[in-house]
């Protein structure tokens, strides 16, 4: 057990593991998580505990980093309504796509026939914000408090107004 | 004189591994880094496992499976990696 | 045996550093399915060194567990960047 190497070894996993708390992408920091299960079960082995590093493979390589996957790839997303005639145009969806980059969210625009079905998706919960024409200026509403606050900070007037919509009362506020 | 020839193989081995993780460190896109990696990972280590076959012969089930596994799910792995990788990079 | 180990942990630091400071997720995946094939290796040669069969085991199903979530993984990535587009 006294072997040099095994000092090297053991030095890789507090490497790895500041790697992983560094990383701001969730993403990102999946992959390097599975890599720090790799090396959690290489040191493993190394100092002798087969079955510990066997289930370090089987659990922290492959069974949490996919199904924490599937999360990520489910929860962070906003998902856009918009009205099926303006679908992928002007600025305001550029914007809105560089905003969701920074966050490290996905953007997802749904187009909806008409007006009722936009305010319809929104009241159950298929979207999270939904734009629309309003004379020259694009109207934006949203029900998160979250997103308001970020929209309200990142996007100018001059490009769309901005409202919140509180679903568990309903009340709107212009 | 199997010794000596276990260690050389070893050395080739770990000779290959280092060929093939410096592409990593190029500015080359993926697709040629992934290259570099299947000829280390796969012939290097493959190399490397013939190596250890020749110092421990007593041990060759084992040793064969790894053989067996490695060459199977390494290029394998390598085909899905490409598919995966390069299918983004059309709708770009 | 103990230099070329040392070597091996040398090459293991390249991949480690490329997955840490590359932005792109499929240099990270890159990185990582090199690392996991490493350390199996890694550990096939330690135990061999040792002469302990528990542990050779154990090389190989991380071997292949390590390449089958790796693919799990990367479909699940390309998935989620096609909604992205």
């Amino acid at each position: 057990m006294t072997e040099t190497y095994v000092y090297f070894i053991v030095a890789l996993l507090p490497l790895s593991a500041l790697m992983l708390v560094l990383q701001v992408n969730p993403l990102h920091a999946l992959v390097i998580r599975g890599l720090l299960g790799a090396i959690a079960a290489l040191v493993d082995a190394v100092l002798g505990a087969a079955d510990v590093a066997l289930t370090e493979a089987l659990v922290g390589t492959m069974l949490s980093v996919t199904l924490y996957a599937i999360a990520v790839r489910s929860s962070l997303v906003l998902r856009f309504g918009v009205l099926t005639d303006n679908k992928d145009d002007g600025e305001l969806f550029h914007l809105l796509r560089n905003i969701c980059r920074q966050y490290h969210l996905r953007f997802k625009l749904i187009s909806y026939p008409d007006q009722e079905s936009l305010e319809a998706a929104l009241r159950n919960k298929e979207i999270q914000a939904f734009a629309h024409e309003q004379d020259t200026n694009y109207h934006t509403i949203t029900r998160v408090k979250r997103l308001y606050e970020i929209l309200e900070t990142e996007l100018s007037p001059s490009i769309t107004s901005l409202t919140y919509q509180n679903l568990t009362n309903s009340v709107e506020k212009h | 004189m199997i010794d000596i020839l276990s260690y050389l193989l070893l050395v080739v081995g770990i000779v290959f591994w280092f060929w093939g993780t410096f592409q990593l460190l190029s500015r080359q896109s993926v697709l040629v880094k992934l290259h570099g990696l299947s000829v280390s990972d796969t012939l290097g280590s493959m190399i490397m496992l013939v190596a250890l076959l020749l110092k421990i012969p007593r041990e060759w089930p084992l040793l064969l499976l790894g053989l067996i596994c490695l060459v199977l799910w390494n290029t394998m792995l390598g085909y899905v990696l490409a598919y995966t990788s390069s299918d983004r990079s059309e709708h770009d | 045996m103990n230099g070329i180990l040392i070597a091996m942990i040398i090459t293991l630091l390249i991949p480690l550093y490329t997955g840490f400071y590359h932005d792109e997720i499929w240099e990270k995946m890159l990185a990582f399915a090199t690392i996991s094939c490493k350390t199996a290796m890694m550990i096939l040669v330690i135990s061999v060194l040792r002469d302990d069969w528990m542990i050779g085991v154990v090389a190989i199903i991380v071997l292949s567990v390590g390449n089958a979530g790796l693919m799990l993984l990367a479909h699940l990535i390309k998935r989620l960047d096609e909604e992205k587009i």
